[in-house]
């Protein structure tokens, strides 16, 4: 017997979703935006040892239309942050901002100076704090992992 | 001949050369001549009382270097941008962070702060608990502010 459309299915729409933030969670392309030593680390996670591809962030972007993934790594200056926030600004939604570092997180060991933005969330808003001075490559990836769990589980809300 | 007020020697063999501040561009003119041809950096130091300006000249054929120091007392030294070409940002970077003002330079602008920025950090009288903010209008130029509302 045939059977009669009737509109019901309730259960498709939570599965675009998730299949959506599955997709989405794989294709994370972070943006370059190494500020200081952190960068140093934050390349590494790109090189042949740990493959940041495997976990379908393909390369770092130039550009910030093309990537979701503002990965801050190093010293936030106050010149600094009126073209971090422009930078952010032009990025397409959905974007998420990891912090790499303590500089990034609260000024690190440059907190009492007079030129550094005390944290990068009064800039942007903060998906994933990597905390270190230096964070290790592979708590860097982690930390990107965290960030695909977190995309994975929005359509869950 | 330049009168040199005191001359050591570093612990890396450098010379190191005092010289009165009406002296130093008459000095700085004679090294140039006698083959220090490259100006490396020019540093400036807070005595509280007095401003320092240290200035490190390399003879890139021998490889020596030489080091000038000289003082002065009310903010002001004579500019040596026009014997070397490198002096005029570095001379800039100096005025940023301490605030000397070097006489006959071309383009004497802040370097790295906003023009509005209050004091300037390296001094030893400058004020840290007073926060100050930057932010970009709409031109994209920055300016500084008290106003932590507005800007970062
Ligand atoms: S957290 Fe440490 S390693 Fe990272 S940018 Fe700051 S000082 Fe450098």
């Amino acid at each position: 017997m045939a059977k009669v459309k009737s509109g019901e299915g309730g259960a498709l729409t939570t599965t675009i979703d998730q299949a959506m933030e599955w997709a989405r969670s794989n294709s994370l392309w972070p943006l370059t935006f190494g500020l200081a030593c952190c960068a140093i680390e934050m390349m590494a996670i790109q090189a042949s040892n740990l493959d940041i591809s495997r976990f379908g962030s393909e390369i770092f972007r130039n550009s910030p239309r093309q990537s979701d993934l503002m990965i801050v790594s190093g010293t936030v200056t106050k010149k600094m942050a009126p073209r971090l926030r422009r930078i952010y600004d032009e990025m397409p939604y959905p974007k998420y901002v990891i912090a790499m570092g303590v500089c990034v997180i609260q000024g690190g060991p440059y907190h009492l100076g007079y030129s550094v933005v005390l944290g990068v969330d009064r800039v942007v808003p903060v998906d994933v704090y990597v905390p270190g001075c230096p964070p290790t490559p592979e708590a860097l990836t982690y930390g990107i992992m965290l960030l695909q769990k977190k995309i994975r589980n929005e359509a869950e809300r | 001949m330049v009168e040199i007020i005191e001359e050591t020697k570093g612990k890396d063999g450098r010379r190191n050369l005092k010289v009165a501040k009406e002296n130093l561009v008459e000095l700085i003119k004679d090294l140039k001549s006698k083959g220090y041809d490259h100006l490396s950096l020019i540093t400036g130091i807070d005595r509280k009382d007095r401003l320092e300006v240290v200035y490190h000249l390399h003879n890139m054929k021998e490889n020596v270097y030489v080091v000038v120091r000289t003082e002065t007392m009310d903010e002001r030294m004579p500019s040596i941008s026009s014997l070397y070409a490198s002096a005029n940002w570095e001379e800039r970077e100096q005025y940023d962070m301490l605030g000397i003002v070097f006489e006959g330079h071309p383009n004497l602008k802040r370097m790295f702060l906003p023009e509005s920025w209050v004091g300037h950090p390296l001094r030893k009288n400058y004020d840290l608990s007073k926060v100050q903010y930057v932010n970009m209008d709409e031109e994209g130029n920055d300016y500084a502010t008290f106003d932590p509302g507005d800007g970062w």
